[in-house]
């Protein structure tokens, strides 16, 4: 793994021990999301997960923040072991999940008062984490005024700036054009550089794993578990149009190209009888 | 600035609306003759308006009808905001008053007015039982919308940054996320409450707006029964206005 330049390893390592998940359905047969299965990633990693839709790896992502509880199984932060949400674990929405009704900088400071930093303190802290993601100007605009890349920098700003252990993140990109999701990808590895977090970023793009990860997790169709990991050696800021980019890229495709043949076939199956 | 959104803008419809009906209405008197003890005209009804301006009956008349409303519409909010919240909730407490609700819902706040009468005679507390009655259904179900209504992210969303305990995320997220339905559910109740009372003041009342139309109509003054409605009718223009009003300052709504 290559170590950057920075020193500061914040972050916690996270522990996945032989958790599984299995919903009720409305029907009431038991539908297994997740099987049984264990992984770590280091403290300071950045971890992307990609998989072949409904394989369960936002079900993965709730159970790591705590919003949901597997079936079996446990998961541990550094030394604790997570039974509900909590501030230490920071989380960016797909559909950014800020509250309308607070302008931009009280989005960003909404987690700094439940940590219960003092007033001046936290408009201190928020307008400095604004600044990162480039949005000082913006800091008494309402959130409707944002545009969705916007919107997105100022989740990432409040995820950032209850300097959490963990940061977990549910496809943040995905809904943001080409352009945008670029220029983020960038910005998010830079503000992680400077802020040293432990990093789980789910995503459907190949690409946009390969930019990102220390460390690729490729997970089976559903029911889910881990299938491969693939540690990304390329020092940033990676050339997505290098051999080595694309090898990296053709091998997650192929292994991704294997479960969805899979996911087919078995749909075949149950159509056909 | 549009021309809707200044006050000019916004009045001048009214004024239109205004001028029509007295034009229809004047038309009408001079057409089919009506004695001024049935529909009189409308100089009449202004005149009658302005001896009642003069003498402050008209004040006292629609003072005490909206002293009526607002206590009624206060407590019915106490009840119905709380009770919202913790339904929208809980799916066991909805299950729970839900059906009770339904049951009530369809009664008209006028089919209480009976037993009203019955129970607390003609004096304060009756009126104010039926513009409960009126106000609370409409409030309690815009709660419950507001609530069930929440985009479930946003309470994810506040619980990884903090809100704890479930006081913590009522009041940070819950409260805030469905005040704009709880504001609709204020406005439309006020309406229904507004509309309550005349009906109640018209059947057993010594005061308010809907006595004053009532006995209007025992002394044969369709003039003083036609003030009342001018009254009514503009005054509830006016609280419509002011809860529109409310509902912009909340500004994320739009």
């Amino acid at each position: 793994m290559s170590e950057s330049k920075t020193s500061l390893r914040a972050g916690k390592p996270i522990t996945i021990d032989r958790v599984s998940k299995t919903y009720q359905s409305r029907s009431g047969a038991p539908v297994e999301a997740l099987k049984p299965f264990s992984f770590e990633i280091a403290a300071g990693e950045f971890l992307v997960i990609v998989g072949p839709s409904g394989c369960g790896k936002s079900t993965l992502l709730y159970m790591l923040a705590g919003l949901g509880e597997p079936t079996a199984g446990t998961i541990r932060v550094g030394d604790e072991t997570v039974t509900g949400p909590d501030i230490d674990r920071g989380m960016v929405f797909q559909s950014y999940a800020l509250f309308p009704w607070l302008t931009v900088l009280g989005n960003v400071e909404f987690g700094l008062e439940n940590k219960g930093v003092p007033r001046q303190e936290r408009r201190e802290l928020a307008m400095d984490y604004l600044l990162t993601v480039g949005l000082g100007d913006f800091a008494d605009k309402h959130v409707a005024e944002l545009s969705g890349g916007m919107k997105q920098r100022v989740a990432i700003a409040r995820a950032f700036a209850t300097e959490p252990s963990v940061i977990l993140m549910d496809e943040p990109f995905g809904a943001l054009d080409a352009l945008t999701r670029r220029f983020l990808q960038r910005e998010l590895l830079r503000i992680w550089r400077e802020h040293r977090r432990t990093v789980v970023f789910i995503t459907h793009s190949v690409p946009e794993a390969v930019v990102l990860a220390d460390r690729i997790a490729v997970m089976t169709a559903r029911p889910g578990e881990l299938k491969s990991t693939i540690a990304v050696d390329l020092a940033h800021p990676r050339d997505t149009a290098s051999d080595a980019f694309r090898d990296l890229e053709g091998r997650i495709y192929a292994e991704l190209d294997e479960e969805l043949a899979r996911t087919f076939a078995d749909e075949g199956r149950v159509s056909s009888g | 600035m549009t021309q809707e959104t200044t006050l000019a803008g916004r009045t001048l419809p009214f004024l239109y609306a205004g001028f029509f009906i007295v034009l229809v209405w004047q038309i009408v008197v001079v057409a089919t003759e009506a004695h001024p003890s049935i529909l009189p005209p409308p100089w009449n009804v202004a005149k009658a308006f302005a001896e009642l301006l003069v003498s402050g009956e008209i004040f006292r008349h629609t003072g005490i009808s909206l002293a009526r409303v607002v206590s009624a519409w206060l407590l019915s909010a106490a009840i119905a905001i709380p009770l919202g919240l913790a339904m929208g909730r809980s799916v066991r407490l909805e299950r729970l008053v839900d059906p009770l609700v339904e049951l009530f819902r369809p009664i008209s706040p006028l089919a209480w007015i009976p037993l009203a009468i019955l129970w607390f005679g003609i004096g304060e507390a009756g009126k104010v039982f039926i513009v409960f009655i009126g106000t609370f259904f409409p409030m309690l179900l815009a709660t419950v919308a507001g609530v069930k209504g929440i985009d479930p992210v946003l309470v994810h969303a506040g619980q990884v940054l903090g809100c704890g305990d479930r006081l913590t995320l009522f009041r940070k997220v819950i409260l805030p996320a469905s005040l704009p339905s709880i504001v609709v559910g204020l406005r439309i109740a006020f309406g229904t409450g507004w509309a309550a009372i005349i009906a109640a003041e018209l059947v057993a009342a010594r005061s308010g707006l809907g006595y004053l139309i009532a006995n209007g109509m025992e002394i044969l003054r369709a003039d003083l029964v036609l003030v009342g409605m001018v009254v009514i009718g503009i005054l509830g223009v006016c609280f419509d206005a002011f809860f529109r009003f409310l509902n912009r300052r909340l500004a994320w709504s739009t």
